[in-house]
């Protein structure tokens, strides 16, 4: 008979408990898994089937030696504090077990995300309720395309926007009123990976008190990557920073109204804000700065007098307007953007020479959590017959928040040519704004604004606006 | 007999202690780390940014996490949409990935951002919102283009942990930490 004397049992025994652990543990339990996969990318469809601990932690490669005293040390403060945590999560399973009684949140999470993703996680079945105490089910299924799609048809989403104002003025002809805003119903919708859908519309009362509801925006959009998005409809135009940062919601805004070189042409604006055509944006390839560029082609603004501004169905001539820009967000200035436009179109109006518009437009803006500084200029040249007429205009804006105030200041300024065969009854208008935005909840804010605004050959304007702007 | 159980005995022992010679080399590697970087992840609460296994990204900057993470960027270099996945509103996560990346001390600013950003035409989802952990690990093992992040210690083989400025959750200069 074979036997094991004492000794060598002894030594057996030693090599058992030494040697063991490094062996009998499955090797995706160890740190140099993490560190690994680290080192080498996964594969593509890789599904890693390895269950056993939780609890991987990378660690670099750059380790250090043999065990000693302090690390033993080390090790029971670790073992503390598994048990520290072992505490923590059977409280929290506890606190589990009592809310999902009732409401069964958490499978309902699981199983609502996996169902918007369109996945088939096995995470989601309704028997796995072990709040991850266990080891996360295998990876078996990476969808690359249509993750994003909802189970059946598309789905449609509101966002609405409105605000509700008062305005005292020293305008002639016009009284104090409390008045409403615009009525802004935002929608969108994801109809692919690459194609989705966005609208916004306005419902509006004008200067006569009645409704009137329009399109403003209605955009199908197909985005192959960050360098190439192309979007076909009725977009607003790219002209410098405002108009595509805070489109129609007031919500948006510090201020209780635009900056009157950027108003809606409705309202008596004289930037051609809207048109109906195409729109390409993207990052541009390898280019520093976070360079962006813009190229837009549209029906452009109609200059007949008594017609809509806007060319939603017909254009008044067969030339189309252009507008191409570029700008800049570089990653080193979080909140910094600058960039440079030029709109060309051409003006035609019945019995007289029509006229070449070119507008250039450039911005500096810094924008972030605390503080807001908005600076834009532009230039509008109109050639007609042999002569040129420039409309300069620019607007500086500047707030800061202290925690649910945002104290703001503006000074704006437009100067439109007597002589200008498009905009001359808009004349000059310059002065400063100042107010206060107040945060009244996450989603309701409060703005008071002052207006003094000078005209050329009439009397400044001094105007005081209060604003409820709230999203829903 | 004696001396046949002996032999036995001596190739017993030596068939032992080749073990470690034998064994994986991640099982003998492990023997060989430190567990005082693990425990200073453990201590510090570092956060580790953690995307889908077929991802190739290794190492993001901060200005690249917080433009992921702003939605700045909409895909990876693979031409995979990124889908960035949060933890819920009020998780000390969530606010340290808002205050570290997004530099936002406000949790309602970065609501407002994605509101704001779907408004302009920038985004069309907003992130995912994941009210655990095993959630979000779960979401980023099964979505090819996510990215999430978790505590350190809580990471499993499951998805890939990734690179912030070159340097990995435990070492001296991570940034990512609880607060």
């Amino acid at each position: 008979m074979l036997s094991i004397n004492r000794k060598t049992f002894r030594i057996v025994l030693s090599c058992l408990v030494f040697f063991a652990p490094s062996y009998l543990l499955p090797e995706t339990t160890v740190h140099g898994q993490a560190k690994t996969e680290l080192a080498q990318p996964a594969k593509p469809g890789d599904s890693s089937t390895q269950t056993g601990s939780t609890a991987a932690i990378p660690v670099p490669s750059t380790t250090t030696g043999p065990t000693d005293d302090s690390d033993k040390e080390t090790i029971r403060q670790m073992l503390r504090r598994i048990e520290d945590l072992e505490g923590r999560i059977r409280e929290l399973e506890a606190r589990q077990a009592q809310t999902a009684a009732p409401t069964g949140t958490g499978t309902a999470t699981a199983q609502q995300n996996a169902a918007t993703e369109g996945i088939d996680s096995p995470a989601a079945s309704p028997t796995n309720t072990n709040g991850g105490q266990g080891a996360i089910p295998p990876v078996a299924i990476t969808h690359d395309d249509h993750q994003d799609l909802p189970n059946g048809p598309p789905r449609l989403q509101i966002q609405g926007f409105a605000d509700v104002n008062f305005r005292a003025t020293n305008e002639k002809g016009r009284n104090n009123s409390f008045f409403l805003g615009q009525l802004d119903l935002f929608l969108t919708s994801r109809l692919s990976e690459k194609f989705s859908v966005l609208s916004e519309l306005i419902l509006e009362a004008g200067e006569d008190n009645a409704f009137t509801f329009e399109i403003h925006r209605l955009l199908l959009k197909y985005s192959r990557n960050e360098y190439f998005n192309l979007s076909a409809g009725r977009y607003h135009t790219s002209i410098g920073y405002y108009n595509t940062a805070f489109h129609h919601g007031s919500f948006f805004q510090t201020t209780a109204n635009r900056p009157f070189l950027f108003a809606f042409e409705s309202r008596g604006g004289i930037l051609p804000l809207h048109n109906v055509g195409l729109s390409l944006t993207g990052r541009i390839p390898s280019a520093p700065l976070g360079l962006r560029y813009v190229a837009e082609i549209g029906n452009g603004r109609a200059a007949r007098p008594g017609a809509r501004p806007v060319q939603t169905v017909v254009d008044e001539n067969n030339g189309k307007s252009f507008n191409l820009g570029i700008f800049a967000r570089p990653r080193q200035v979080p909140g910094l953007q600058t960039g440079f436009s030029v709109y060309h179109d051409r003006l035609t109006r019945p019995g007289v020479p029509t006229v070449d518009q070119t507008i250039m437009a450039g911005h500096l803006i810094y924008v972030n959590d605390r503080t807001e500084l908005l600076n834009e200029a532009i230039v509008f040249r109109h050639a007609q017959a042999g002569r040129i007429f420039y409309i300069p205009g620019f607007y500086t804006q500047f707030s800061r928040r202290f925690d649910n105030l945002r104290p703001f200041f503006r000074y704006q300024y437009v100067n439109v040519p007597g002589d200008d065969p498009i905009y001359r009854a808009v004349g000059r208008r310059n002065g400063p704004s100042v107010g206060v935005r107040y945060d009244l909840s996450d989603f309701v804010n409060f703005k008071a604004q002052y207006d003094h605004t000078g005209r050329r050959r009439l009397s400044a304007l001094d105007e005081l606006i209060l604003q409820l702007s709230f999203t829903f | 007999m004696f001396r046949a159980n002996r032999i036995l005995n001596i190739l017993l022992i030596l068939m032992l202690m080749s073990v470690p010679i034998l064994a994986p080399a991640n099982a003998v590697e492990e023997r060989l780390l430190s567990p005082s970087l693990l425990l200073r992840t453990l201590q510090r609460g570092d956060l580790a940014i953690i995307v889908h296994k077929s991802n190739p990204v290794q190492n993001l900057s901060m200005g690249e996490l917080r433009e992921y993470f702003l939605a700045e960027r909409s895909h990876w270099s693979t031409q995979q949409k990124i889908r960035v996945a949060m933890r819920e509103p009020g998780s000390p996560e969530r606010e340290a990935v808002l205050r570290l990346i997004c530099g936002m001390k406000r949790d309602q600013d970065f609501t407002t951002y994605f509101l704001r950003a779907k408004f302009s035409e920038q985004v069309v989802d907003e992130p995912r919102s994941l009210d655990s952990t095993p959630n979000m690990i779960r979401f980023v093992a099964n979505v090819s283009g996510a990215i999430g992040y978790v505590r350190a210690d809580e990471v499993d083989p499951s998805v890939r942990v990734i690179r912030v400025d070159n340097l990995l959750p435990g070492d001296p200069d991570y940034k990512l930490v609880l607060p």
